[in-house]
């Protein structure tokens, strides 16, 4: 998991308008071992750290949890590392745009060899998979939008 | 040594694993609830999960979630701090399954000593004097009665796999015992999942003295000498000091031997401690803690030793970094165990922290996962932060421990810092005149 380090202006960009957005001093990032900070001149104003309301997007983790807001929002309900097919080389099991019923198998993780699936809470269409084949997922993580 | 461990606790302990690992060049991974995604220590940590909802049996106690945790981010070591699955033998066992070192004693060391029955035959064999008592669980009520009596009164009744003040019950005379050992067994049930109880002498008025140990499962084995726990409500301790302001040398250095060599004889890895009733002079062996506890930053202070390094060094499969002949006692260190609670009525204080100023200066340290800004979760224990102090002798400590109380400031959450001002001005207290009953009718008369 070594990748060159390289600068994605596009989320610097992001990051700085988060910050005009939402007043913030200073917004760091990090993903795997790579770290931004983004900071305005004048937050050395601030002693204490910097307290992140809980709306904001990007926090110390990186991981998307599921918008509680969101109603079809489907978060991860365990630890785990998910997998979008039954099988390696087998195709997902769903896609961005298939309807699914309730029930519905949508995607498996899988924690201390066992596979557990995650089910379609109700019917609908499959408008976002948020994650990959093979990625950790944590608790709450958002999985999927089925809307 | 360990890359990588992963922290199974929370609040200030999980604070202070992680220091003592980046100060040894390790990486962590803090697991947390959704309650805690803010806290200090997953803030700081290299790597957070999230591994559950707020309730701990979804989260902190949540073995798979946990060990979940730990495969997916490569951790190869796990740390479980005090309480939550510190002394879950089932937990260390399935954690060295999954090829990774439990920061800890063996599984088999912790079922038995968290079998209080079990340990205190472990006691007699190893030489450490134990409370007299039933010498193993006690049947049925008949039993009870008998055995009571040949005690002799005021005897307590407690759970087998109760331990930490919990699953007691006190009988002060014959007419009691067999509800007391009913009541005992049913709740014992109910709470520990395992009704077995054994009887033991209640004594009048003892102080809580407890030996800290270390050893690396190798042979070796040390003491770290003593804590006086005595000040506590309802077996909660709520101000601890080390050394104990009681014990003369000759006597402290008897305990702290028949400890370390007990310790050596079970060949014991990591650190442990030895919990002691103490009364006119004699020593009665209560429990064994096979964890790092709350209080160790006391003994850290007069040994200036670091003991949770030490564990992650002894788990890493090295041997004790000391011999007995290195460890001496520099002055006098107390805790205050500073709780979110009301100070007179107790009643819980969770909620925003707007502000926040620990004490500082020569011979402080304040052990505490709050900043301001913080918001203390509802749904874990209220110990928020432990302030030390460390002095030449008692009296310094003293004088620290009233400057430092007046400077901490926590609000707008209720501390119980006022009850520790109060005791700090105490003449008993400053006498070092307190037994275990002591506390509970300080607080009652105050």
């Amino acid at each position: 998991m070594s990748d060159p380090f390289d600068i994605d202006a596009e989320l610097v960009r992001k990051l700085s308008d988060l910050l005009s957005e939402t007043g913030l001093g200073e917004i760091e990032y990090e993903d795997g071992g790579k770290r931004i900070r983004v900071a305005r001149p004048s937050a050395g104003t601030v002693a204490a750290p910097v307290v992140i309301p809980p709306a904001a997007e990007v926090s110390n983790a990186t991981t998307p949890m599921a918008d509680a807001g969101h109603p079809g929002a489907i978060a991860s309900p365990m630890v785990g590392t998910v997998y979008l097919s039954q099988s390696p080389g087998e195709p997902p099991l769903v896609k961005p745009g298939d309807t699914v019923n309730e029930g519905q198998t949508l995607m498996l993780i899988e924690a201390m060899k066992t596979f557990n699936e995650v089910k379609a809470p109700r019917g609908g269409t499959v408008t976002e998979i948020a994650v990959t084949s093979g990625q950790p997922v944590e608790f709450g993580e958002l999985l999927a939008i089925v809307e | 040594m360990f890359e990588k461990v992963l922290i199974a606790n929370r609040g200030e302990i999980a604070l202070r694993i992680h220091r003592a690992c980046k100060e040894m060049g390790i990486s962590t991974v803090a697991v947390h609830s959704t309650a805690d995604s803010y806290a200090m220590h997953v803030r700081l940590a290299d790597e957070s999960v999230c591994i559950g909802p707020p309730s701990a049996t979804e989260s902190y106690l949540n073995i798979p979630a946990i060990l979940s945790a730990a495969t997916v981010t490569g951790a190869d070591a796990i740390h479980p701090g005090y309480g939550f699955l510190s002394e879950n033998a089932n937990f260390a066992r399935i954690v060295e399954e999954h090829g990774m070192a439990f920061i800890g004693p063996t599984a088999g060391s912790i079922a038995t000593m968290g079998d209080k029955v079990a340990a205190k035959d472990a006691m007699r064999a190893a030489k450490v004097p134990v409370v007299p008592g039933s010498d193993g669980a006690v049947e049925n009520s008949d039993d009870a009665i008998r055995i009571a009596n040949e005690i002799g009164y005021p005897v307590i009744v407690k759970a087998a796999s109760g331990g930490g003040g919990r699953g007691m019950k006190v009988v002060e005379e014959a007419a009691g015992i067999e509800t007391a050992f009913n009541m005992a067994r049913t709740e014992a049930k109910a709470n520990f999942g395992d009704d077995t109880v054994y009887i033991e002498k209640y004594l009048a008025k003892p102080r809580h003295v407890e030996v800290q140990v270390i050893g690396d499962g190798q042979g070796n084995a040390v003491h770290l000498y003593e804590r006086d726990c005595s000040l506590q409500r309802k077996h909660q301790k709520v101000l601890e000091e080390a050394p104990c302001p009681v014990l003369d040398d000759a006597t402290r250095e008897r305990i702290g031997r028949i400890c370390a060599e007990a310790t050596a004889r079970m060949n014991y890895r990591s650190a442990g401690t030895f919990e002691f009733l103490y009364e006119n002079g004699e020593f009665f062996f209560i429990e064994m803690n096979t964890r790092v506890q709350v209080e160790h930053p006391i003994t850290e202070m007069i040994c200036d030793f670091d003991i949770v390094a030490e564990m992650i060094r002894i788990a890493a499969g090295e041997k004790l970094s000391l011999q007995q002949s290195d460890v001496t006692i520099e002055g006098h260190a107390i805790e205050c165990r500073i709780n979110a609670e009301d100070p007179v009525t107790f009643a819980p204080s969770p909620g925003l922290v707007a502000e926040y100023h620990a004490p500082g200066g020569f011979g402080v340290r304040v052990d505490s996962a709050l900043y301001a800004g913080y918001t203390i979760p509802p749904y874990y224990d209220s110990l928020v932060a432990k302030l030390i102090v460390h002095g030449r002798d008692r009296p310094e400590a003293l004088m620290r421990l009233r400057r430092t109380l007046d400077e901490m400031a926590i609000s707008s959450i209720s501390t119980t810092v006022p009850l520790h001002q109060r005791l700090v001005d105490d003449p008993s207290f400053a006498r070092a005149d307190y037994d275990i009953h002591w506390l509970e009718s300080f607080v009652e008369t105050s």
